[in-house]
């Protein structure tokens, strides 16, 4: 008897533990990544004068003094809602002209040129302009992050709506759907996996137009900003603390963020 | 066991498909040339032919999905002017929508008709059940066997209640064990639904067991050669020898197999 009961508890914590392999195995892949970039930041801070290129130690004492500094955490809350804002415009944007180009031909030329214009200038290039037309402050900021991010999502959903395949739409068409059947059952469910390629390459696109305008776009407040600053008062730790922050944050949302919405939309691709 | 007759081929009226002098052209390229038939109601009818002979282009004028360049095709007398689900098309590719699972497969023709979710999942499961499906009701297309993608996209087309059915190759991307299976179930469907089927194959010896009549199509331009009452009667037997000397008849037409004789088919002589 108690040989014949004796497997299925074996069974059960097999089972468990090999579950937490998988995930240990998985995570092994984002821990050498982060390991790689700080143990170069650590060669490097053996290398060269801690006044120039100070150690991960040094930083990470000076970023847990910072974030309990008030400024700093505004300066990051800035830097976020201007994100937020220039990232979701652009990308509604972005999805409207891929849509709509996706369906009208003339639209889809025009907006091809538009893009390959666009893309072809560093976002950066306009803030001189644009604090001309604005001034100082939110607005060039804004609009650079949306320069830079709308045409990822513009792209993609504009292929991805020419690519939509004929047979799913006839089939639909022979069930009896309309035109908006069509839409809301067909055309949108394939271009969902587009729309996210283009949020996720218009995401990275956004954060680093974001630093960058900060840094030149005469705002005094903002990560671009504590980067710049620090930099012109030769405050090594405080840039090398600033960019760690960038790096960290815009993972952090990537993976925890526009991944798991991936994850949730395109949840037939995981089973 | 049913046994049909096929009605003598009358003056084209009271018949359920009437394709009348149909002409398709692809700017210069002529793909359908002058083609016409009817199509009694509760028929099987089989289009075979050499691919690219326009087979499948015929069957997607017939469904509403193409228009031609001239000539009609009339269903119960009314001119088809675009897809309609009382006649509905299963393609060879199962076209089934990835990220729907079999169960919301088979409702998408119930939902498009605005059915209430408690009658869809009522007759969702009784037609999963019916083509033993029911336990993969949850999977996504791409966890089941070819075989299983073919039964559901049947079962999608099958839950609108055409009463027309155009079938184009729709075995011929299984293996040949499904493939006699699906054959068996699509014709005890037939005589039990009493539909009308149109079935385009490459595939002779599937439009022998399964049809009433066989049109032969030639090569681009796609034109009738010939079209063939079955002269067996049902149920019928894969190996029957009717059938196989009915088989090198088609063969010869189409120009496939040598000629090794004559053979005599309704008081016409035929190559063999």
């Amino acid at each position: 008897m108690a040989e014949r009961t004796g497997p299925a508890p074996t069974v059960a914590r097999r089972s468990a533990s090999s579950a937490w392999q998988v995930r240990a195995a998985r995570a092994i892949p984002y821990a050498v990544a982060f390991l790689t970039i700080l143990g170069g930041w650590q060669v490097a801070a053996l290398l060269f004068p801690a006044y120039l290129i100070p150690s991960p130690g040094r930083v990470m004492l000076r970023l847990s003094q910072e974030l309990r500094r008030e400024a700093f955490l505004v300066t990051i809350g800035r830097s976020f809602v201007r994100l937020s804002i220039g990232f979701v415009l652009a990308c509604l944007l972005g999805l409207v002209m891929g849509l709509v180009s996706g369906i009208w031909a003339f639209f889809r030329r025009y907006a091809r040129t538009l893009v390959s214009i666009l893309q072809s200038v560093p976002p950066i290039a306009w803030v001189p302009l644009f604090i001309i037309l604005f001034g100082f402050g939110d607005y060039p900021i804004i609009l650079v992050i949306i320069i830079a991010a709308f045409f990822p999502m513009t792209v993609s959903v504009m292929n991805a709506v020419e690519q939509v395949d004929v047979l799913r739409v006839d089939v639909a068409r022979l069930l009896g759907a309309n035109r908006r059947q069509l839409i809301t059952k067909v055309y949108a469910p394939e271009v969902i996996p587009a729309i996210i390629t283009g949020a996720q390459v218009g995401f990275g696109n956004a954060w680093r137009s974001l630093i960058a305008a900060e840094m030149v776009g005469g705002v005094n407040v903002g990560l671009g900003w504590f980067i710049n600053f620090a930099g012109e008062v030769a405050d090594m730790v405080a840039v090398l603390a600033g960019i760690f922050v960038i790096g960290s944050c815009s993972a952090l949302l990537d993976g925890l963020i526009l991944e798991r919405i991936k994850r949730r939309l395109l949840r037939w691709k995981y089973v | 066991m049913e046994i049909r007759v096929n009605a003598a081929s009358g003056n084209g009226l009271g018949k359920k498909i009437n394709v009348e002098d149909l002409t398709l052209d692809y700017g210069p390229l002529r793909v359908i040339d002058h083609v016409g038939f009817g199509v009694q109601e509760g028929e099987f009818l089989a289009v075979v032919g050499p691919s690219g002979c326009g087979k499948s282009t015929l069957l997607r004028i017939m469904a509403g999905l193409v228009g031609p360049t001239r000539g009609r095709v009339l269903i119960d007398g009314v001119e088809v002017l675009g897809p309609n689900p009382r006649r509905n098309l299963v393609f060879q590719d199962h076209a089934l929508y990835p990220w729907r699972t079999v169960f919301q497969n088979v409702a998408l023709g119930l939902e498009i008709q605005g059915q209430s979710p408690a009658q869809i999942r009522k007759r969702v499961g009784d037609l999963l059940a019916a083509v033993g499906l029911e336990a993969f009701a949850a999977y996504y297309p791409h966890q089941l066997s070819g075989g299983q993608r073919q039964r559901a996209a049947f079962t999608r087309v099958l839950a609108v209640d055409p009463d027309v059915l155009f079938l184009d190759e729709p075995f011929g991307a299984l293996d040949a064990i499904t493939r006699l299976i699906l054959q068996d179930e699509l014709l005890q469907l037939w005589v039990d639904s009493g539909k009308t089927v149109v079935l385009v194959t490459h595939d002779v010896e599937e439009a022998l067991l399964l049809a009433d009549r066989v049109i032969i199509m030639s090569p681009l331009p796609g034109r009738i050669r010939e079209i063939l009452p079955v002269p067996e009667k049902r149920p019928r037997d894969r190996g029957s020898a009717t059938l196989a000397s009915f088989k090198r008849i088609i063969l010869g037409i189409l120009g496939l197999e040598p000629v090794i004789g004559k053979a005599t088919l309704r008081g016409r002589d035929f190559s063999i």
